[in-house]
């Protein structure tokens, strides 16, 4: 879908924590309070909230009175992974019919022990995977992974080049849990968990929350100078639910890829934004975005320098492989990222041409396939 | 300090869709969904054919044989109850029948397994007598 006069006008973070017991509340309004300080707004000008989280049982309304927000639109973003996307999508819409002028969209995670931090398995998953002793989401991206590596000869050295990429990127972030450098023999002697998904094929779960500020243009104008125009986006649940014999290999991603290079043109991206909770999801939408074709994502890799300095910038934080996954607002974290790049903000990473970003979001590995929800925007800054 | 509760392996919570499946299952059948209306074969059990959107759906006895399509060996369970049971071979079976089933490999051979190796069910023993989980062994050649 095009979009027009939609922008994001600002982003706030917190600092990640493999310990804190902070509620995600306080999360939230860590990096609520971190975006309205740099845009110079006012907790009362915010119309909209949407909410992203895997460890509160509020509903977005009681969220909205915890902080104190009287607002005309709110919304739960409960779409795994990819709920920095979706929920960026669904405000948007909810921008352009003029409803509201202004959303601030929050995802976050803690360790809080007061509520449950597993929500119950669903149906199949609990029926028909758990009673396996399955490993969560590294059992099932690992016959992915296997899959990918059988089929078209994928190697552990493209794949760990991804990790090892990633990481190069995080030394100069200072919000990454990991700044040390890691090599590809770092990578390969890593604990394995479930074969051959390895420790450092795995994120660091992590207490945290990112924030973005989405408004209408001609509200956004009122904010900043700094600009960064939604131009396109898309998504898609489920890919060959109904096969029985379905592509493990190929995500909706593909057919989100196909929709959004319908708008904008591959070679106007300057740099992506690829949600990885794993590098084979990384090189999987790398090909499913068509930027080389199914199964030749191993020698992509070979033949692209994927550092923020490189021909070919992915992820050039560090992703989450690297900062650490603050549960669902790793969907957000590469949207902030995105703006810190294209604002010139990524001190220490910053890539050098940096007009036009693609950011995607992945959740949930859904049964026997492939991934649940898969979505991506593109961003751009227009001076 | 009281002693932590042991945790229990995971069993499924059978509900009316799938309580026929579970009772072929401690029986020493593999039961999979056959669509009335267009003939079209599904697993996990649901509420509707996935193709055609039919309700009407009858269960078939398959033939328990099929393929490895992949596979992983779980080091670190996400119920801790199978700790003592790592590594679990964890696998994606695809049926004779032509559908894709997640399961677990277990019995003779199965440190050799690879892509495409023959496999048949097995029903497996829990805590709770009344269930059965269907596995797969290897079959020798």
């Amino acid at each position: 879908m095009r979009r027009k006069k939609v922008c994001f006008v600002g982003y706030g973070s917190t600092e990640y924590s493999r310990k804190s017991e902070a509620p995600v509340l306080w999360y939230y309004a860590e990096a609520i309070r971190d975006a309205l300080r740099q845009t110079g707004l006012h907790k009362k000008e915010i119309q909209g909230l949407s909410i992203t989280t895997q460890v509160s049982t509020d509903y977005s309304p009681h969220v909205a009175e915890q902080l104190g927000l009287e607002v005309d639109w709110v919304l739960n973003g409960d779409y795994g992974g990819a709920g920095g996307v979706m929920s960026v999508r669904r405000a948007a819409d909810a921008i352009e019919a003029g409803h509201v002028d202004l959303i601030v969209l929050v995802g976050g995670n803690s360790f809080d022990r007061s509520v449950p931090q597993q929500r119950p398995l669903e149906y199949q998953r609990a029926n028909y995977v758990d009673v396996y002793g399955y490993g969560g989401p590294n059992t099932l991206m690992a016959l992915i992974q296997r899959l990918h590596m059988e089929q078209y000869g994928t190697t552990l050295e493209q794949i760990g080049k991804i990790a090892t990429a990633q990481r190069e990127n995080a030394l100069n972030n200072p919000q990454a849990l990991f700044r040390e450098p890691m090599s590809f023999p770092d990578y390969l002697n890593s604990r394995m968990i479930s074969d051959p998904i390895r420790l450092f094929d795995c994120v660091m779960p992590c207490s945290g929350a990112e924030c973005v500020i989405l408004a209408s243009e001609e509200r956004a104008k009122q904010i900043t100078d700094k600009l960064v125009y939604l131009v396109t986006d898309a998504e898609r649940s489920h890919y060959q639910v109904a096969n029985m014999l379905p592509d493990k290999t190929t995500f909706g991603m593909k057919v989100v890829g196909d929709r959004i290079f319908g708008e904008v043109k591959r070679e106007d991206i300057d740099i992506c934004e690829i949600y990885d909770d794993y590098p084979i999801a990384v090189m999987i939408q790398i090909e499913d975005l068509g930027y080389c074709k199914k199964g030749e994502g191993g020698k992509f890799v070979d033949a692209h320098d994927l550092t923020y300095r490189g021909d070919f910038p992915v992820n050039t934080g560090g992703g989450e492989l690297s900062v650490g996954q603050a549960g669902l607002a790793g969907g957000f974290l590469h949207i902030v990222e995105a703006l810190r790049q294209l604002r010139g903000e990524a001190d220490g990473h910053q890539v050098k041409q940096a007009e036009r970003a693609l950011v995607t979001g992945i959740g949930w590995l859904n049964y026997g396939r492939n991934l649940g929800t898969t979505a991506a925007l593109v961003m751009e800054r227009r001076k | 300090m009281a002693e932590a509760v042991q945790a229990k392996k995971s069993l499924p919570k059978i509900n009316k869709v799938d309580q026929p499946y579970w009772q072929g299952a401690a029986a020493g059948k593999l039961l999979i969904q056959k669509c009335k209306s267009c003939g079209k074969l599904q697993f996990f059990p649901r509420v509707v054919c996935v193709d055609c959107f039919s309700g009407d759906i009858e269960w078939l006895e398959a033939a328990g044989t099929g393929k490895i399509h992949s596979f992983t060996w779980v080091r670190v369970p996400r119920n801790p109850a199978f700790k003592e049971e790592v590594p679990i071979c964890y696998i994606n079976v695809i049926l004779d029948e032509g559908i894709i089933m997640e399961s677990r490999l277990v019995g003779k051979g199965i440190e050799k397994v690879k892509l495409g190796d023959r496999v048949k069910a097995a029903f497996q023993e829990t805590h709770n007598p009344e269930i059965k989980l269907p596995v797969f062994e290897m079959i020798e050649r």
